[in-house]
């Protein structure tokens, strides 16, 4: 800015029709550089979310649908159990969800970026990760089936090892399932970022802890922990966000007995309500924008990577 | 009492340290010097506790630290990175060592507050105790470095390369800052560098280390005015170094022309194999017809160059076999002499201050087939 000032001030006054200024130049520049990607981003994300919110008033009767605003939609979405039931049963598996795939994902994380010295030993680890991505996400889901039904794979070897003695049915259409399939299917998602974190960091900080005379729990709670939080809150979105939009994997694995938002959205939006799949499409963005921001807010990214 | 008894530690192939046996005595500070790659690093970490030796044990007053891990070793490690916490504020940093010990945790909050700040002080960054490691010039981050090892009071103090990545200016300030930080704590310090003048400046004893081994351990100026071999010679980077046969008047036939020996050593077998070499400041250039007494030596050579460096200035010469000699001057002693470009002088000395080592008959067969 004050190059431009300064620009200004310097070109000889009264003297119009000169060239442009190379500030103003570098400026139009830039903006060229921006404007595809702004384009894109107005036509593609910005505008289909403002018709969203702007479609989640509209008067939707059984055949049709006008654009008289009203708040009937989100008055019937608070009001029905049914969909209420619905909200929670979403939260509820995302926050299951999330900590399964911390739980499991971050210590081969650990591992993988803080144990195995060799690069490409490491790469090949996280390649491996995401072989499973090879295999559409549809055929990943339904695979589950045949591993997790009544005669399914895990109730054979667990009878033959004799831990129990009938099969387990809860374990297919139900919860259960829904979790365990999209635990497998994503906690890819927060290996990778958590990994990349912990192997960036320098391992003399470490050795600069136990010579400080800091114990192995001392050690990570203390330095790989607050380290590697960066790599955390990446991962937990990108959870997150795939998680709360699912609806492909419930429907699979549930038998369309557990109904998350997502799935709500599909079945009103086949049966063309799109006023009311609006409504929850904006319950589900707002979700998501808090879950980020809140999660955002923990560490400051720009900082850290 | 440290005692490093025939520490031997290879990487594969590689033999980083080869018998290593030195003691050190409590409040000692050690200069470890040596070239990159002679395993001055690997000596500190087999210290620290960070790699374990193939053969022999460090001992610290006569107990073995064999079996010791790092963190209870109570040896304090400032790495050459200075691996600060970068998450961590100045103050944190520096009590990350009172408050998380695993054997003794300090808990009290006044008394850590009390201590943080005091070493702070010490290293004169009391004001900074807030800032973030991010908002520090290198400097700084050295002397955080140095305290948070410090404010524990380790028996010894490892510092490796702990100059090597401040400007000339703060390394100045810096070496001052460590002997007076020694002096006060009285910890014997160990420090490693590749620099010969930090070494000599900085330690009580200088150990010089070559390929794995001790070259020699002495007191600085024992070190650098009778250095016990060739390489040590060639590390002070003050010397200028010859090799050759001895002849039968007590002369030694370089391809520099034939140097006379110092008598006192007086050379072995005529034709044995020998390495001379003469210190910098010694050499005085004279005009190549002049005379040369019985007790000089002198060499002929063609001026070059100089070199001008405040109040000192460095001639540069060709010698007969092409290498460089260097010649140096102290201004405040004379006129700086003005020499024509291409014209040949005489190198004199004084045959005395020349050493010559002899040449183990391996080394020299080796040189003989180089050579060939």
């Amino acid at each position: 800015m004050s190059t431009a000032t300064q620009d200004r001030a310097m070109a000889p006054a009264g003297k119009t029709g000169a060239p442009r200024s190379l500030a103003r130049q570098q400026t139009a520049g830039r903006w060229m550089l921006l404007a595809p990607g702004v384009i894109w981003m107005m036509l593609c994300l910005v505008l289909p979310m403002l018709m969203m919110i702007y479609v989640s008033f509209w008067t939707q009767t059984t055949f049709s649908i006008n654009s008289t605003l009203t708040l009937d939609n989100w008055a019937a979405f608070f009001s029905t159990p049914t969909y209420l039931d619905s909200l929670l049963t979403t939260v509820e598996l995302w926050f299951v969800t999330l900590a399964l795939i911390f739980v499991i994902g971050y210590p081969v994380a650990v591992y993988i970026g803080l144990f195995v010295r060799d690069k490409t030993v490491q790469t090949s680890l996280l390649v491996l990760c995401v072989v499973p991505f090879w295999t559409s996400f549809l055929i990943r889901v339904l695979a589950w089936r045949p591993m997790l039904g009544t005669d399914g794979a895990v109730n054979i070897i667990l009878l033959k090892l004799g831990l129990i003695h009938q099969p387990i049915e809860a374990l297919l259409f139900t919860q259960y399932s829904v979790v365990i399939g999209m635990v497998q299917i994503y906690v890819v998602f927060m290996v990778g970022p958590v990994a990349f974190m912990v192997s960036r960091i320098d391992r003399s900080l470490i050795e600069a802890a136990r010579d400080l005379g800091a114990g192995t729990a001392r050690i990570f709670f203390t330095i790989i922990l607050p380290l590697s939080m960066p790599g955390i809150v990446v991962g937990s979105i990108f959870v997150s966000v795939m998680v709360l939009g699912e609806f492909a994997t419930p429907s699979a694995l549930s038998g369309d007995k557990v109904n998350l938002l997502g799935n709500i959205i599909v079945t009103q939006v086949g049966s063309l309500k799109w006023a009311f799949a609006s409504v929850c499409g904006v319950i589900l963005t707002v979700l998501m924008a808090i879950t980020v921001v809140g999660l955002l807010r923990i560490v400051n990214l720009r900082r850290e990577i | 009492m440290l005692e490093i008894r025939k520490v031997t530690k290879r990487y594969g192939s590689q033999t980083a340290l080869d018998h290593i046996s030195l003691s050190v005595a409590e409040g000692a500070y050690v200069s470890l010097l040596g070239p990159s790659g002679s395993g001055k690093s690997t000596l500190l970490r087999v210290l620290a506790g960070f790699e374990a030796p193939d053969e022999g044990q460090v001992k610290l007053d006569g107990r073995s630290l064999t079996t010791v891990p790092a963190h209870e070793r109570g040896i304090g490690f400032v790495s050459q990175g200075f691996a600060l916490f970068p998450h961590l504020s100045v103050f944190d940093n520096v009590g990350f060592g009172l408050r998380y010990n695993a054997r003794k945790p300090l808990r009290d909050g006044v008394e850590l507050r009390r201590k943080v700040l005091e070493t702070l002080e010490m290293v004169g960054l009391a004001p900074y105790a807030q800032r973030q490691i991010q908002q520090l010039s290198g400097g700084q981050r050295q002397r955080v470095a140095l305290a948070r090892t410090l404010v524990v009071r380790p028996r010894l103090c490892l510092l490796d390369e702990p100059l090597g990545a401040l400007d000339a200016n703060l390394r100045q300030r810096m070496t001052v800052e460590l002997r007076r930080i020694h002096a006060a704590l009285g910890i014997t310090f160990f420090h490693v560098t590749g620099n010969e003048m930090e070494a000599l400046a900085m330690g009580d004893r200088v150990v010089v280390l070559d390929a794995g081994h001790i070259l020699q351990v002495d007191a600085p100026d024992i070190v650098y005015n009778k250095p016990n071999s060739i390489a040590v010679a060639r590390f002070l980077n003050r010397y200028n170094l010859f090799s050759g046969r001895t002849d039968s008047r007590g002369g030694i036939a370089t391809a520099a022309g034939t140097i006379a020996a110092p008598q006192s050593t007086g050379p072995g077998q005529v034709s044995d194999f020998m390495d001379f070499c003469i210190r910098i400041d010694k050499i005085r250039v004279m005009p190549e017809a002049e005379a040369v007494s019985a007790s000089q030596a002198a060499l002929s050579a063609t001026y070059i160059t100089s070199e001008f460096s405040g109040a000192i200035i460095t001639h540069l010469f060709r010698l007969a076999d092409g290498r460089v000699a260097e010649v140096e001057n102290h201004l405040s002693h004379r006129r700086p002499a003005e020499y024509v470009m291409g014209q040949r002088y005489s190198l004199v000395w004084p045959r005395e201050d020349g050493i010559v080592f002899p040449v183990s008959p391996g080394a020299a067969e080796a040189a003989i087939r180089r050579a060939a």
